[in-house]
Formats: structure tokens, C-alpha cells, sequence
């Protein structure tokens, strides 16, 4: 097992730069999860941790170990490909034991570890096939089984389970968790998923366009984003981003919009008054943290229903205020329908203001 | 996938092509089989029999071809007066040395081709083809200049030598398509799974495999049925069948059934290794063509 330290790390392909001063350090055994959408380095930095990419500034170390000049069979990884990278020619058996036999392990040591990790991932009853014998999810699963049963100091997992099923991905997912946590073997873990990242990691590292935008634990990713663009891309349904203004109101301020204007609560004010925050700001606050009820009147926003969506559990809803659409959550009796005037109330304890230029997060 | 079945409709134009298809497949057949056949059978005829043919227009008189005593004294003379296990034996090491030698160079030249970027690769690309532009007649004399030059006139190894510098651009070019098919990601595993890059290479050639052996085939024939290389830089003491066989013509004596002897011994083990594997010679010279 070891620890992971990504320093000052930069990738260039060419002109293009895929991966940007890169911090990060993963502690011995820990679960950390890459995650930012498509094209914003992920791969990228697996694949220079891997050693099959150059790493074309700064350094990686696997403990106190630089590793920026070991060949990949020298790094004692194991890594799961995005495009499973199965051997076409070789059964599943042989897939799953070819590291064990590069590595010249005996034959009984081969079954036993072969069995062991086949058990564990249910493909005990495919091991005679090719893999184009087998369908994505097969293949997804012998792709982990042949990174598995090396026990290697350190796993990195290129999207594992993107191309499963729903079922099967949320299944895996549960599967992948216990598996990392019986076997404490540290993990990177590259995925585009929030949800995967959320559910599974014990840090996160969010990246986008090649610049590590947040590092820090699920509740933190969610509960205080450093940015508007972390706070956009975590969270599903995504969180309501309005234009408002900063306004002092009889000394207290509050987020003014035409529409409507909420007063911030004490300790955010504190914030806003400390830095020397700007007067223009934008509002952000994620669909379960408004309320809704039917009708008009009271201090709330008011607001008209544009369309509802039930969810079975949940239930979304469209609504208008003024020219701004909010997405808000609700219990599934809500009784709204298109048309009906309705008023929000915003839990302003947990939403968030951005600096409208930077996008950096008051809170 | 869409079945490949042709469609077919009948109708009097069909069955007309389909007549004219049979009329071009039967003089076909003739045309390449018949040479051949004359060849083999004459090869068992004493010299007086091979030249008894009927008058033209007497069809009746075609079982006089058929009309003979074997015997195998041609293919004895062959062998007992005109050293043909020898020349045998120079056109199997040439042809399998060359083949090989091409072959395995080539995959590893084709490997690094197919899967390292460096400056000036497609100029390096474009030289290796361009070597094989020029008809090998306009480079024999110097090439005959420098190996005479080197002492590899007349020798086995300089005739090896001569076949791979004509079939080695050749595989690399032909290889390096194999290689580009075979997606690199499966290197990149056998390497995280701790294998060296020369092992990762060689795990991927049984996936290449039928294209390479396909590719050797093609490689025997070049040699096998060369006549300008081996006549001119394999003269002396590397004669291989096909010029021991012109040698049979003379100007006095032209030996004819020697001649279709040798034209059989000549022909045979080409003809039984092109059966042998005819169906990885289509697969593989395919294989590149689709992509998964
Ligand atoms: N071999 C390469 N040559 C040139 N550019 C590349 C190469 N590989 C990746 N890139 C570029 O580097 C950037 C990051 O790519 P990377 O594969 O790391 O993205 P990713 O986050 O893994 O995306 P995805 O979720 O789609 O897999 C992209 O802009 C991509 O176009
Ligand atoms: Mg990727």
C-alpha cells in the first residue's frame, strides 16, 4: 500500500494542455475519486500515474518513491481501462491470471487468486470465454477482475462502470466500495459521474479543463462548493443560479433581485462585510433547499409553475419568477399545477453567493 | 450487420450473363490449368511420346496424349546428373531465409512505425516505400558492383540478403497496417499487468499472426520464383531452380522432359503450401481492411 503525491504536475500534448499544476496527495488506503466532465484531464493524470503517459513537469511520488521514471511494471499498479483493453485472443481465465503468470506465480497461487476475485465479481461461469464472447457489462467486470487479484499497492480505475446498465452500475458501485475497503488498497478512481464520485469516494478531486477546481470530501464538494463551476457540475438536479445585487437595507444586506429581495443571515453578512465583496453577485441554491407552497401573499417569493414532473419519490418543479426559472424539489403531493401562482421560500442558510466576475464562492 | 447474400433476381438477362460467366470461368480454367497439366503429365514421357500430337482438327486424337509409358528417368537426371538437390536446397534456404529474416525485422521495424511518434517518421515512412519504386532492373548493376565488392556473388547469404532488401520495405509497409489495427491499449495493459514493452509486443502477435504468416508466404513466393537475382548475384555458387532449370535449355540439346521435370519440382512445393493455407492467406491479407 502506499500513499500518492501529485506535485505541481503538468501534461502537454503538444500545444494542448491537458492537465494543469496538478496538487493533490492521496493518503495509504484512501478512496479518492477524479471526477469533471469529458476532456478535462482525467485520463490524462490516471494515465501519468500509470507510467503510460510522460509526465511532462512536476513530480509523482508512491510514498516517498519519485516514480516519474518507472516503467509501468515497476510502479505495482493496476489499472482498469475506460475501453476494458481485454486480450481478444486470450479466455477469461488467462486475462485474469496474465499478470499473475507474468509475474511467475504458481499454478496453485494462479487458481486460488483466479477463483478468489471470479467469486467476487460473479464471473465464475465465464472463465472458458473470449471476450467478444461476452457483453459490456461481462467485460467491464473481467477488466476489474484482471486489475484485482494482484493485491498491487495502488488501483487507478479509468471509469469502470460508465458503460453498465443503471442497475448494474449502482450494484457495482456498492460492490467496488466494500471491495476497496476489504482489501485497503488505496484507489484512484477516474469518473465523469458525480453521483459515482459522491456515493463512493472518500475525497474528491474535481477538475475542469485541466485545473484541480476543488479537492475535499463528498459533503464538502457538496455542501460548500469553492466556485461556480463545482457547485453547477455537483448536484443533481442542478442547483438555480440567478443575477442578484448586493444591497444594504436599513443595515441589513440583502440579495436583490426585480423580482424579489432576501436578506442574508448573520454569519454570511459577516462574510460579505469582511471581504470586500462586490456589489454584483449570483445567487446559488440547489432545488431541495427552496420550499414551495400553492397560493399568493406572504413574504415568500412569489412565483408562477411552468411544468411539473413527478419522480415517484420526488417531484420537480419549473417554476418562474420573473424572467428566472427555478428548478425546486418537492414531496410528490404537492398539489401546483401549470399556470397556478405558488411562492419559494429559499433556505438562505444553505444557499451560496458567487463573485459574478471570478466565480469564486462568499460562502 | 446486413446478410451478404446477393440478392438475385431472375430474369433472361441473368441467365444470359450467367451463360457468358460459365463460357469465361471454363476458358479460364483452361487457360491456367491446362499449362500446367501438359507439364506435369509431359514430365513423365520419354521425349519421343511428349512430341506425338494428333493433326489439327482430329479431336479423335487427343487420346494419343494420353498414350505413353511413364517413366521417371527425367526426374532421375535431375537429381543423379544435374545436381538439382542441390539447387533445391539454395532456393528453400534463399526463399525461407530471406522470408524470415524480412519478416521478423520487418514486425519489429513496422511496431515501432505503427506505435512511437518521433519527428520525421512520415519522411522515414515514405523513404522505405519509395525504395521499392525504382524496377529492380535499373538497380541490379550496382547492386552486383557492391556485392561483387563484398564477396557475396555466388553465395547463399548474398542471395539472402539481395531478397530481403527488395522484401523488407515491402513488410514493413504491409505490416505496419497489421499493427495499426491492433488497439495500443492492449499493450498498455500487458505492461500495467508487468510486462516489459518487448514482452507486450510479442503478446500481441498472435494477433497479427495470420496477416505475418501471410505475409511470409508472399515473401517465399518473391524468392522462390525470382529469376533475375538469382541468375545474376547468385550465379555460381548459389543457383537456385529457376536458372538450374533455363541452364536445362542448350543450345544443341534442349532436354525437354528435364525441363518439365524441373518445372514440376519447381512448381509443386509452392502450389502445396499456397493449399495449405489459403485460407489464412485471405484472412489475413484482409484483415486490415475493416475495423471493429
Ligand atoms: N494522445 C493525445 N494527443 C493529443 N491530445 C490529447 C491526447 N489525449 C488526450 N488529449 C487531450 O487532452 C485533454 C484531456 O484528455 P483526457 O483523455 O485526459 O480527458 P478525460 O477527462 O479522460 O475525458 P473523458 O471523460 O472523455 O475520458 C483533451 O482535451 C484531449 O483532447
Ligand atoms: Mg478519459
Amino acid at each position: 500500500m502506499a500513499s500518492v503525491t501529485i506535485d505541481h504536475v503538468w501534461k502537454y500534448y503538444g500545444k494542448t494542455e491537458a492537465v494543469k499544476d496538478l496538487n493533490l496527495k492521496c493518503a495509504d488506503g484512501e478512496f479518492l475519486s477524479v471526477l469533471g466532465p469529458s476532456g478535462c484531464g482525467k485520463s490524462s493524470t490516471l494515465r501519468m500515474l500509470a507510467g503510460l503517459e510522460h509526465i511532462s513537469a512536476g513530480d509523482i511520488r508512491f510514498g516517498e518513491r519519485r516514480i516519474n521514471d518507472l516503467p509501468p511494471k515497476d510502479r505495482d499498479i493496476a489499472m482498469v481501462f475506460e475501453n476494458y483493453a481485454l486480450y481478444p485472443h486470450k479466455t477469461v481465465r488467462e486475462n485474469i491470471a496474465n499478470s499473475l503468470m507474468l509475474r511467475g506465480a504458481s499454478r496453485a497461487t494462479i487458481e486460488q487468486k483466479v477463483k478468489k476475485a471470479t467469486e467476487l465479481l460473479q464471473i465464475g461461469h465465464l472463465l472458458q470465454r473470449k471476450p467478444q464472447e461476452l457483453s459490456g457489462g461481462q467485460k467491464q467486470r473481467v477488466a476489474i477482475g484482471r486489475a484485482i487479484v494482484r493485491e498491487p499497492q495502488l488501483f487507478l480505475f479509468d471509469e469502470p462502470i460508465a458503460h453498465l446498465d443503471a442497475k448494474l452500475r449502482a450494484h457495482m458501485r456498492g460492490e467496488l466500495k466494500i471491495m476497496q475497503r476489504e482489501l485497503g488498497t488505496t484507489m484512484i478512481y477516474v469518473t465523469h459521474d458525480q453521483l459515482e464520485a459522491l456515493s463512493m469516494a472518500d475525497r474528491i478531486a474535481v477538475m475542469h479543463e485541466g485545473v484541480l477546481q476543488q479537492f475535499g470530501t463528498p459533503q464538502e464538494i457538496y455542501d460548500h462548493p469553492v466556485n461556480e463551476w463545482v457547485a453547477g457540475f455537483v448536484g443533481e438536479p442542478p442547483m438555480n443560479f440567478v443575477d442578484c445585487l448586493i444591497e444594504d437595507r436599513g443595515g441589513v444586506l440583502h440579495a436583490v433581485h426585480p423580482s424579489f429581495a432576501v436578506p442574508v443571515t448573520g454569519s454570511q453578512e459577516a462574510i460579505l462585510r469582511d471581504s470586500a465583496h462586490r456589489a454584483e453577485v449570483r445567487m446559488g441554491i440547489r432545488p431541495d433547499q427552496i420550499g414551495i407552497v400553492t397560493g399568493d401573499g406572504g413574504d415568500a417569493v412569489a412565483a408562477q409553475i411552468l411544468l411539473t414532473e413527478p419522480l415517484g419519490g420526488d417531484m420537480l418543479v419549473d417554476a418562474a419568477v420573473g424572467q428566472e426559472k427555478f428548478l425546486v424539489k418537492t414531496k410528490p403531493d404537492f398539489q401546483g399545477r401549470r399556470g397556478d401562482a405558488c411562492r419559494l421560500a429559499f433556505d438562505t442558510g444553505r444557499w451560496h453567493l458567487f463573485d459574478r466576475d471570478t466565480g469564486l464562492a462568499y460562502f | 450487420m446486413a446478410s451478404s447474400d446477393v440478392v438475385r433476381y431472375r430474369s433472361p438477362l441473368r441467365s444470359l450473363v450467367n451463360v457468358l460467366v460459365a463460357i469465361f470461368l471454363v476458358i479460364y480454367v483452361v487457360w491456367t490449368v491446362l499449362p500446367l497439366f501438359v507439364m506435369f503429365v509431359s514430365s513423365f514421357k520419354d521425349l519421343l511420346e511428349a512430341f506425338k500430337l494428333p493433326t489439327v482438327g482430329d479431336w479423335s486424337g487427343i487420346t494419343l496424349f494420353f498414350d505413353f509409358t511413364p517413366t521417371v528417368k527425367h526426374y532421375q537426371s535431375l537429381f543423379l546428373d544435374h545436381n538439382f538437390s542441390v539447387y533445391l536446397f539454395n532456393s528453400i534456404v534463399a526463399s525461407a531465409g530471406s522470408a524470415l529474416i524480412s519478416v521478423v525485422l520487418g514486425a519489429m521495424c513496422a511496431y515501432s512505425l505503427s506505435r512511437i511518434n518521433f519527428r520525421g517518421k512520415q519522411d522515414l515512412f515514405f523513404w522505405i516505400i519509395s525504395t521499392r519504386m525504382a524496377p529492380v532492373v535499373a538497380v541490379m548493376v550496382p547492386l552486383y558492383a557492391i556485392f561483387r565488392g563484398a564477396g557475396l556473388v555466388g553465395t547463399i547469404p548474398g542471395l539472402i540478403l539481395a531478397y530481403t532488401t527488395f522484401n523488407l520495405p515491402f513488410a514493413i509497409w504491409m505490416l505496419k497496417g497489421f499493427f495499426d489495427n491492433v488497439p495500443y491499449a492492449i499493450e498498455e495493459a500487458q505492461m500495467c499487468d508487468g510486462a516489459t514493452r518487448f514482452r507486450a509486443f510479442l503478446s500481441i502477435l498472435p494477433l497479427v499472426a495470420p496477416g505475418v504468416g501471410a505475409f511470409l508466404v508472399l515473401c517465399i513466393l518473391f524468392a522462390w520464383n525470382d529469376f533475375l537475382f538469382a541468375s545474376i548475384i547468385g550465379s555460381g555458387g548459389a543457383k537456385t531452380l529457376p536458372v538450374a532449370t533455363k541452364e536445362l535449355v542448350q543450345p544443341q540439346n534442349i532436354q525437354w522432359g528435364s525441363i518439365m521435370a524441373a518445372g514440376v519440382v519447381t512448381t509443386l512445393p509452392m502450389m502445396f503450401l499456397g493449399l495449405l493455407i489459403r485460407r489464412y492467406l485471405v484472412a489475413g491479407l484482409t484483415m486490415g481492411a475493416v475495423k471493429e
